[in-house]
């Protein structure tokens, strides 16, 4: 199946500053495809470039296989780093326009509204909104004409608790209904809880991208306790040495953290060896290695 | 286009300030014709001095008077005109315009023919305010009433430009105050080399600056028989208008080129 977005060897410089340096990557059809990259990685400039609000200076772009132009932009719901409205108007006389824009009649507002429960709030003017509302207005916005493929540039920005698990349940919805979704974000655990691929960027550069399990793969471990202070866990460690297929033990005050080579790992096969071996664990889990420790490990942090 | 066009409505129908300067604009026209036919007759009470000033009211020379009179108040539909684009910069819809699905063409094609439309609509007040004037004055010792009307067709031109330039200042410098700021100082400027260079060296080539080019079509109206006529004036219309129109050309081609090129 051809990709939704796809990105070609993209360059960016600003002056002299070089924001992206020749970007690639695909974005599969029904993805959940994370963007994520610290502040000031080239997260908004690379979406910013694809939706036409910034030239790349080297490389290009193409969106369901053909060249870019504005009747396909007509079709994705963005919201691009700020919610951009003009303030003078109300919440539903913006989402007009943008209706208007994309080529919709007004039939799908009040749909959009109670999406994102704005409704009673439909008629005050844009500059009265809160920083949560004019984001849940921008999502609202996104999702007129019910378009199915939606770019979220940081969605859960300026949002609180509520809204943030909100907002994460409706990106769920939109990619059961079999959407696809191209998610920036500079929170970890936004993009681990929803993504099902990911690119990750760093001063420009992708360092790597692909489907979460395969950028995160071999990354699960077991976590170890036995309750008996460090002199247990020192006899633990001993023990573990000598376990088949054990490749790492990392360790602080409480537990240990043990990797094992592909394929080697057995919670009942550990478990029965520390036990016969003479140590009682109080304390077992299979842990999937978190994108935030990858995240940190990649960019060097 | 016409879909294109809705949107713009859409923006300004509930935006008071439009509103209230595009009345100011529209309003401030007959208002200040009805100003300086009042001055002027308080001026020169039981018709004294009316063989220095003709009669600038009736026809055929109400047509030019009113032109040029109208011409002192191109600052209003500037003003108009750099906060409804700079609003746009202001609060990033250019960027969500286009994001949501308009080229960059279209955002600047649309907003290139509501300058166009505004100066159609002061140039449609201007005709009914100078017909009225005259109708009520008809000092005018027969012959067409619409003799000399072609002042309003330069009205236009004149509008069209300095609108344009208030236009392409509000795309470059972003911000509104700026832009109003530039407009007005350039307006200045302008006169000043102007009175320099033609009123002391007599260099005629500053008549071909962009603004004063499209003064020189509209005359100063009053006591014509006191000034001297101004030599080939009838003859440089066409060079004026040429020029004019190369300027429109190159703020259209200029505006078009800075919003397509550059990062939004």
């Amino acid at each position: 199946m051809k990709s939704i977005l796809s990105i070609q060897s993209i360059t960016k410089f600003y002056g002299r500053i070089r924001a992206l340096h020749q970007v690639a990557f695909e974005v599969p059809p029904g993805s959940v495809f994370g963007v994520l990259g610290p502040n000031g990685s080239g997260k908004t400039t690379l979406l910013g470039i694809v939706m036409n609000v910034l030239q790349a200076s080297e490389g290009g772009y193409s969106w369901f296989g053909e060249p870019p132009s504005e009747k396909q932009r007509q079709k994705i719901g963005t919201l691009l780093e700020t919610p951009n409205f003009y303030h003078y108007l109300s919440g539903e006389k913006n989402l007009e326009i943008a209706a208007a824009i994309k080529g919709h009649g007004k039939e799908d507002i009040p749909r959009v509204l109670e999406i994102v429960k704005l409704t009673e709030r439909r008629h005050s003017k844009f500059s009265t909104y809160s920083l949560g509302m004019k984001q849940r207005l921008a999502i609202a916005s996104c999702l007129l004409g019910n378009p199915s493929v939606l770019v979220f540039d940081e969605p859960t920005n300026g949002l609180d608790p509520v809204g943030i698990a909100e907002t994460r349940e409706l990106i769920r919805d939109l990619s059961k209904q079999g959407k696809t979704i191209i998610l920036a974000s500079h929170l970890l655990d936004e993009v681990e809880k929803v993504c099902t691929h990911v690119a990750i960027l760093q001063k420009g550069q992708l360092l790597m991208a692909g489907d979460v399990n395969e950028v995160l793969v071999n990354e699960d471990f077991i976590e170890l306790g036995t309750g008996s202070g460090s002199a247990g866990l020192e006899k633990l460690r001993t023990v573990l040495e000598s376990l088949p297929g054990v490749r790492q033990i990392k360790g602080n005050e409480q537990n240990l953290q043990v990797f094992f080579d592909n394929g080697m790992m057995d919670l009942g096969n550990v478990n029965q060896y520390c036990y016969e071996k003479g140590v009682v664990l109080n304390h077992l889990q299979l842990r999937k290695r978190s994108l935030e420790s990858k995240f940190m490990e990649l960019t060097g942090k | 286009m016409l879909r294109i066009l809705q949107v713009e409505w859409l923006k300004v129908k509930s935006y008071r300030t439009f509103w209230i300067l595009l009345a100011i604009t529209l309003f401030s026209i007959p208002g200040v014709n009805y100003m300086l036919y009042n001055l002027m007759n308080n001026s020169f009470p039981s018709g004294k001095g009316k063989g220095i000033l003709g009669s600038p009211f009736g026809f055929p020379d109400v047509w030019q008077t009113v032109s040029w009179n109208s011409s002192l108040l191109f600052i209003i539909p500037a003003i108009l005109i750099i906060t409804l684009t700079t609003n746009e910069f202001t609060y990033k819809t250019h960027r969500q315009n286009v994001i949501d699905g308009w080229s960059r063409q279209q955002f600047v094609g649309v907003k290139l023919i509501e300058v166009f439309l505004l100066s159609v609509l002061t140039t449609i007040t201007v005709l009914l305010t100078a017909f009225l004037f005259g109708y009520f004055n008809n000092k005018t010792g027969g012959g067409s009433i619409w003799r000399e009307s072609r002042f309003v067709l330069f009205y236009f031109v004149e509008m069209l430009s300095y609108s344009l330039i208030a236009f392409v200042m509000a795309l470059f410098v972003k911000r509104a105050g700026l832009a109003m700021g530039l407009f007005f100082i350039y307006l200045i400027v302008e006169q000043i080399i102007v009175g320099i260079f033609r009123g002391k060296y007599d260099i005629k080539g500053v008549n071909y600056l962009p603004e004063e080019v499209t003064d020189q079509l509209v005359p100063f109206p009053y006591a014509k028989a006191l000034l001297p006529k101004q030599a080939n004036w009838e003859s440089h219309i066409p060079y004026y208008l040429l020029v004019a129109f190369i300027y429109v050309v190159i703020y259209c081609l200029a505006s078009g080129r800075k919003f397509l090129k550059s990062d939004l």
